[in-house]
């Protein structure tokens, strides 16, 4: 699936977080996670206004306890499009 | 960072591929005794001994290489995994020089426990007292060694907590038996071969059995776990999982399907780990007692109750071993070794098959329906479910349809291919789940269970009163009437 952006995902326990070299943003849902990450994309000026920008949200399996790493390796990966 | 973006992730760092590159390169080694060259008959294995007769070479041999003294043998094994674990530990990105002492001594425990359970008056047969010049055994076959790995395994895990911690590193019951089942794989390639029709019947009887039992288990335990002990939708659809279909890996996919935070599955594996170790300890010798005569039967209910792989493999293997002891004891018949394993093994791998497709359904589900609509347009990629694929059925399979190949198009060559592969399936396989069960006891610490009251009621009640007794219906639905080939 072809997308603008790649983000790694994480939750440190009260917030879910996305992370990319330029961009950062939090939020304790995914709704508010969304929300901020539109305000914190817009801010950046990488994406003009009023365009619609893909993004890939890949969990960060890393921050899942090493021992339990041997059952799964993976967690999910969202794909989402946000109107900025 | 470690994530999953192309279909190749995760290839060189995850332990799911690194048992299929293990598997592999043992079964190519074992291949080439087409050519009449033997790669793998350094690998060292067990034979039966009498107490008072020890000796390295009365308790030792070669597989292949018979001229070799057995301790050179034992050591090229150690110094062979040694350098291929490491490598998969490096790969990894584990601490390898902790993996590497934790290995070595997990190796040297395995094989001094191996080397004692082989001892006549845990492991003959009544029929080879004569043998041993023994007059009593407790005739428990291989099923001895296996016993003693798990208990000592579970007392350094629950009673030297700082040694289990330390030896945490290389303490892989997943890794260990998924390997040995890409070693499985081979054995039921070389069934195949000997009895094609019985083989392939086992695979669609086990398909059947764990799809129907898929679509019993999963409501009814999620419908308890919301309607009597109240969990949220979110905890009762990962404990419904977890409980089940197939253990840890099931409630991390499902968490993940339905975007739970992570520590929800995190408390519910603790439990699901110790739990599948009570499972393990208790259902071999339960069902080898009720049904002494449905020894199929009994390896699928197996596959179907017990959770995560390692235990499932492990508690088959002991099913198998006992099961096997007892119809001696109790028919005068020996059936041929691995076809229990095999039932237990084989709908344990379809339940791992489903789960993606389960996941990705249930992923479906929760985006578009259940979950709060957000700033986005959120889609679920069709790739999530080979990402949640376990990588070691591909293995698993590889090693079959090679061995079916040979069979169907190479019949000539049936014989010789046979030399290498009963090197990795016998006595690599069993090292494997000797490992296996080691190490799974090594992790489990049944103090983990404090403060998880109302989880471990469910969970207890769910398995015991739901899972088991539907799992074994419906083992009985699809198998019965299967029994193992009877030999001599």
């Amino acid at each position: 699936m072809k997308t603008d952006i790649d983000m790694s995902l994480v939750h440190d326990g009260h917030q879910w977080i996305v992370r990319h070299p330029t961009v950062k943003a939090s939020g304790q849902d995914f709704s508010a996670l969304d929300a901020n990450l539109v305000h914190a994309l817009r801010s950046n000026g990488q994406f003009p206004a009023g365009t619609s920008v893909n993004v890939f949200m890949g969990f960060d399996f890393d921050t899942i306890p090493t021992w339990l790493r041997q059952y799964a390796s993976h967690y999910f990966n969202r794909y989402v499009s946000l109107e900025l | 960072m470690s994530m999953n973006r192309k279909w190749y992730s995760g290839m060189l760092t995850t332990e799911d591929w690194w048992a299929v590159w293990l598997g592999l390169i043992m079964l190519f080694a074992g291949l080439t005794s087409i050519w009449g060259v033997d790669l793998v008959g350094w690998m060292a294995k067990t034979q039966t001994w009498v107490w008072g007769d020890f000796s390295w070479q009365n308790v030792l041999k070669p597989s292949g290489y018979k001229e070799w003294h057995p301790l050179l043998s034992l050591f090229v094994t150690y110094l062979v995994f040694t350098a291929l674990t490491c490598l998969g530990a490096w790969a990894m990105k584990l601490n390898v020089k902790k993996f590497f002492l934790g290995w070595t001594i997990i190796f040297l425990i395995t094989w001094a426990v191996w080397i004692i359970g082989h001892e006549a008056h845990f492991k003959a047969h009544t029929h080879e007292f004569e043998k041993y010049g023994i007059t009593w055994s407790l005739s428990l076959g291989g099923g001895f060694s296996y016993m003693l790995a798990l208990l000592v395994g579970l007392i350094i895990g629950n009673f030297f907590k700082g040694f289990a911690a330390f030896l945490s590193e290389a303490a892989k019951p997943e890794w260990f038996i998924k390997t040995a089942i890409v070693y499985l794989g081979i054995k039921i390639g070389i069934m195949t071969m000997q009895d094609s029709s019985k083989t392939m019947e086992l695979a669609i009887a086990g398909m059947g059995a764990t799809f129907v039992a898929y679509l019993l288990f999963w409501p009814i335990v999620y419908t308890v776990a919301r309607k009597i002990f109240r969990l949220s939708r979110a905890a009762a659809a990962v404990l419904s999982s977890g409980i089940s279909i197939c253990g840890v890996s099931a409630a991390i996919a499902t968490a993940g399907a339905i975007r739970a935070k992570p520590i929800l599955p995190v408390m519910v594996s603790v439990l699901i780990v110790v739990f599948a170790m009570v499972e393990l300890v208790i259902l071999p010798g339960f069902y080898t007692y009720i049904s002494p005569d449905q020894p199929i039967v009994n390896g699928a209910a197996m596959g179907m109750t017990v959770k995560t792989d390692g235990a499932d493999g492990a508690a088959g293997a002991i099913l198998d071993e006992l099961m096997r002891a007892n119809a001696v004891n109790q028919f005068g018949i020996v059936w041929e070794e691995g076809w229990i394993l095999s039932a237990a093994v084989m709908t344990k791998i379809w339940i791992d098959v489903f789960l993606g497709v389960w996941a990705f359904i249930l992923a479906l589900v929760w985006v578009y329906n259940v979950e709060q609509k957000t700033a986005g347009h959120s889609t679920v990629p069709v790739s999530e479910i080979w990402h949640r694929f376990p990588k070691f059925v591909v293995g698993y399979f590889v090693a079959w349809f090679i061995y079916l190949g040979i069979a169907m198009f190479l019949p000539d060559m049936i014989e010789a291919a046979k030399q290498g592969a009963n090197i990795v399936q016998s006595p690599m396989r069993k090292m494997m789940f000797m490992l296996t069960f080691v190490s799974i006891g090594i992790i489990t610490d049944f103090s983990k269970l404090k403060g998880m009251g109302r989880l471990t009621l469910l969970y207890a009640i769910a398995l015991f009163l739901i899972i088991a007794p539907i799992a074994y219906i419906v083992a009985w639905i699809f198998h019965h009437g299967m029994m193992p080939p009877v030999v001599g």
